[in-house]
């Protein structure tokens, strides 16, 4: 079995037990983990719609390029080259009457085919789809432990690429390189360069490196459909001695987070581990969205999955979910710091995944 | 999603070719009866966007408002933290962080009286959206208006072709990198492709290849370790500040195919050139097949940008200057060969 086979089984299963005979599923390069759960593809160019039933998966893509692709890289998916997208997908809603059909997500169904709910019976499904995504097959997390594998030998090549006078794309030039040779498909990825002026990380904008600079980045490589994460921060030079203790006032708040995961604890919980440490020294006002986005998320099929580690987030945390831990956030005297590592959730705590060291890099200036 | 150099650069796009974009687009909605036009926006779905302010996300989504009169209204869910950024790469417009755009746009739809408002992808606007903007502006009438837009979008901006232009040369220049003769692993080639593009600054850059010529055309994603057979292809979709191109090249190990090849790639670059602009693209491109002893046309499309994808497939040319990629699939004395090349059409071939 698959993890993409193992996947499919369970959807189906589940979709059974919703009383649920059909599913509608949107995808586009952006936000593609709903599609991907039922046809594996990774889309890149144009739009697509799935059609889930017991007897078979139906991918409609408007790109004829995809098209190419997707007839090689899906196995077992019937395959549409759809011009007319939402035209080729109202004619096969048609053929589905009398049928209960759940969309996911349902934010992004194209307004045209939510506009029939009533008459196809169309029913929004996606938290349905939501609780598949968090609760992980351990065919799945096993996917994820070898995404992390990869996106540590990608932060190695992204620290050496890192030298004086190199421009912040040429560094993520040579990590995608990197990546492409290790069946990376597709990689998130932002980055910060400077000092204290540095409020958060962004793509790439030509800045270039220079001593002193602390280089933040957040690395994020696809393998088979899996995104995994790691976040770490360098020096270029040696680090001085606020740097130091900024980056080990991080460290300390992601393990105080990593220590708060566990089988039944709230995505609250482990943000607050987290945030405490700040509050602690006086830097709580730095733990607020004026300065950072979340302590953390899940990581999966999308790069930036549910749940979202906030303190005001109660989704309960389930054995067999994975998540990525980062108090990542602007320091006020050195600037954006950054450190993640992804777990996952175990019915007594954690494993964690990621194994580059914990420290704050040095680079030769 | 996007991770190259991404940025506004006022020599390369000024301000004032963006506002001499939206007063054209203006002019069309007014004719239009068009009170304002809406569009629609994430990584996939930029180009409108990115043609009228400069602007292209890097994740997330978000939709513009352009107003009859005023400055631009941007509304995202990118947090307010990424409003910096957003500012360095959109001069123009005024920028609302929310978690719900469609809310904030039907908000301003609705104070500013409007009645019959132009929306891009109209029918697939995300639903949540549009549910957002009929709430907060219940009375006004939304319109599709992908003509109006692909009208007055059509023609290239000399700033639209330098921003091409250089795309173009960052694909050439990676495809250049591809050593015919001696490559074997077709994920070395798509690493060693997109560095050199990225490495050039490309925005975006996405590979792809066909392994084995002989046995199968398509292009496919390749990450990972597979051989190369001694007849292969590789598409480079290369975007330079929002600007996309598409080029593929055929590569050979044998010498005898790689000057029929060239031969190839010369006849693509001269029927691109010449394109008549109005006349239907498959007969002129079989009509030009002569000049290529042996060769027979398996397959073609034409892509260009007049939505809000960065290239789609077109049927029709229309009679003015546009911009446009043509892919053709060729066998030469039973020799498969693919090829791909931008080209402006009615004026000089990049």
């Amino acid at each position: 079995m698959t993890v993409f086979t193992d996947r499919r089984s369970r959807l189906l299963e589940e979709m059974a037990g919703e009383g649920l005979d059909v599913l509608l599923l949107y995808g586009n390069a952006w936000q593609n983990d709903y599609l991907r759960y039922a046809t594996d593809f990774g889309i890149l160019e144009g739009q697509a719609l799935a059609v889930v039933r017991e007897d078979g998966v139906t991918l409609y893509l408007d790109s004829a390029l995809e098209v190419d692709r997707a007839a090689l890289e899906c196995s077992g998916v019937e395959i549409v080259h759809a011009p007319d997208l939402l035209g080729e997908v109202d004619r096969a809603l048609n053929r589905l009457s009398n049928r209960r059909i759940g969309t996911a997500p349902s934010r992004l169904i194209p307004r045209r085919i939510a506009a029939r709910a009533k008459e196809l019976n169309l029913g929004d499904r996606t938290a349905f789809l939501d609780r598949l995504l968090m609760g992980k097959l351990a065919s799945e997390v096993d996917a994820i432990r070898r995404a992390c594998g990869v996106a540590d030998e990608g932060y190695a090549v992204f620290r050496d690429a890192a030298k004086p006078g190199r421009a912040d794309y040429e560094l993520i030039a040579e990590a995608e390189a990197f990546f492409r040779s290790k069946g990376v498909d597709d990689n998130f990825q932002i980055i910060g360069v400077g000092g204290p002026e540095v409020r958060g990380m962004a793509p790439p904008s030509g800045k270039r490196l220079k001593a002193g600079d602390l280089v933040t980045t957040e690395l994020t490589p696809c393998v088979e459909g899996y995104y995994a994460q790691i976040c770490r921060t360098l020096v270029v030079g040696e680090p001085n001695a606020e740097q130091n203790k900024a980056f080990a006032l991080y460290r300390e708040a992601m393990e105080a987070g990593i220590a708060a995961v566990r089988d039944g604890v709230t995505a609250a919980d482990i943000a607050r581990a987290e945030n405490d440490i700040f509050r602690r020294e006086g830097l709580g006002i730095y733990v607020t969205d004026q300065y950072t986005r979340v302590r953390g998320h899940g990581v999966g099929l999308f790069a930036d999955s549910k749940p979202h580690i906030l303190e005001d987030v109660t989704t309960r945390i389930d054995a067999g979910m994975t998540l990525i831990v980062h108090p990542n956030t602007y320091h006020p005297v050195v600037g954006y710091l950054v450190l993640g590592d992804v777990v996952a959730v175990t019915k007594t705590g954690c494993e964690v995944f990621t194994k580059t060291a914990r420290e704050l890099f040095s680079v030769p200036a | 999603m996007r991770r190259g150099l991404m940025g506004w650069n006022a020599a390369e796009l000024p301000k004032a070719a963006l506002e001499a974009r939206i007063a054209r687009l203006r002019a069309a909605l007014q004719h239009n009866r068009l009170d304002a036009a809406l569009f629609y926006t994430n990584l996939v779905q930029p180009s409108a966007v990115t043609w009228l302010t400069g602007f292209t996300p890097y994740w997330s989504d978000g939709m513009l408002m352009l107003p009859g009169q005023g400055a631009p209204v941007f509304a995202t869910a990118l947090s307010k933290r990424v409003a910096n950024w957003i500012r360095t790469t959109d001069s123009l417009s005024e920028i609302v962080n929310t978690p719900k755009p469609g809310a904030a746009v039907g908000k301003r739809i609705a104070q500013a009286g409007c009645k019959r408002v132009g929306v891009l992808n109209y029918d697939s606007l995300p639903a949540g959206l549009y549910d957002e903007i009929i709430d907060a502006a219940p009375g006004v009438e939304l319109i599709d208006m992908g003509a109006v837009f692909a009208d007055a979008r059509c023609a290239i901006d000399e700033a639209e072709r330098g921003l091409i232009t250089r795309a173009d040369a960052l694909a050439n220049t990676a495809l250049d990198q591809v050593d015919a003769a001696h490559s074997v692993d077709a994920g070395a080639v798509a690493g060693l492709v997109e560095k050199q593009a990225r490495l050039g600054g490309a925005e975006e850059a996405y590979i792809a290849i066909a392994p084995d010529l002989d046995a199968d055309r398509r292009l496919i994603r390749i990450a990972g370790t597979l051989p190369l057979a001694g007849r292969f292809a590789v598409r480079a979709s290369v975007a330079y500040k929002g600007a996309w191109v598409r080029r593929i090249r055929s590569f050979a190990r044998d010498a005898g195919t790689r000057r029929a090849y060239a031969a190839a790639d010369t006849w693509l670059g001269a029927v691109a050139t010449s394109i008549e602009p109005g006349r239907p693209l498959a007969a002129q491109v079989e009509a030009r097949l002569k000049e290529l002893p042996g060769a027979s046309l398996r397959r073609w499309i034409a892509e260009s940008c007049v939505g809000s994808y960065p290239l789609e497939e077109i049927t029709s040319i229309p009679a003015e200057e546009t911009y446009r990629v043509l892919t053709v699939e060729l066998s030469l004395d039973r020799i498969p060969w693919l090829g791909a090349t931008p080209a402006f059409v009615g004026k000089t071939r990049l």
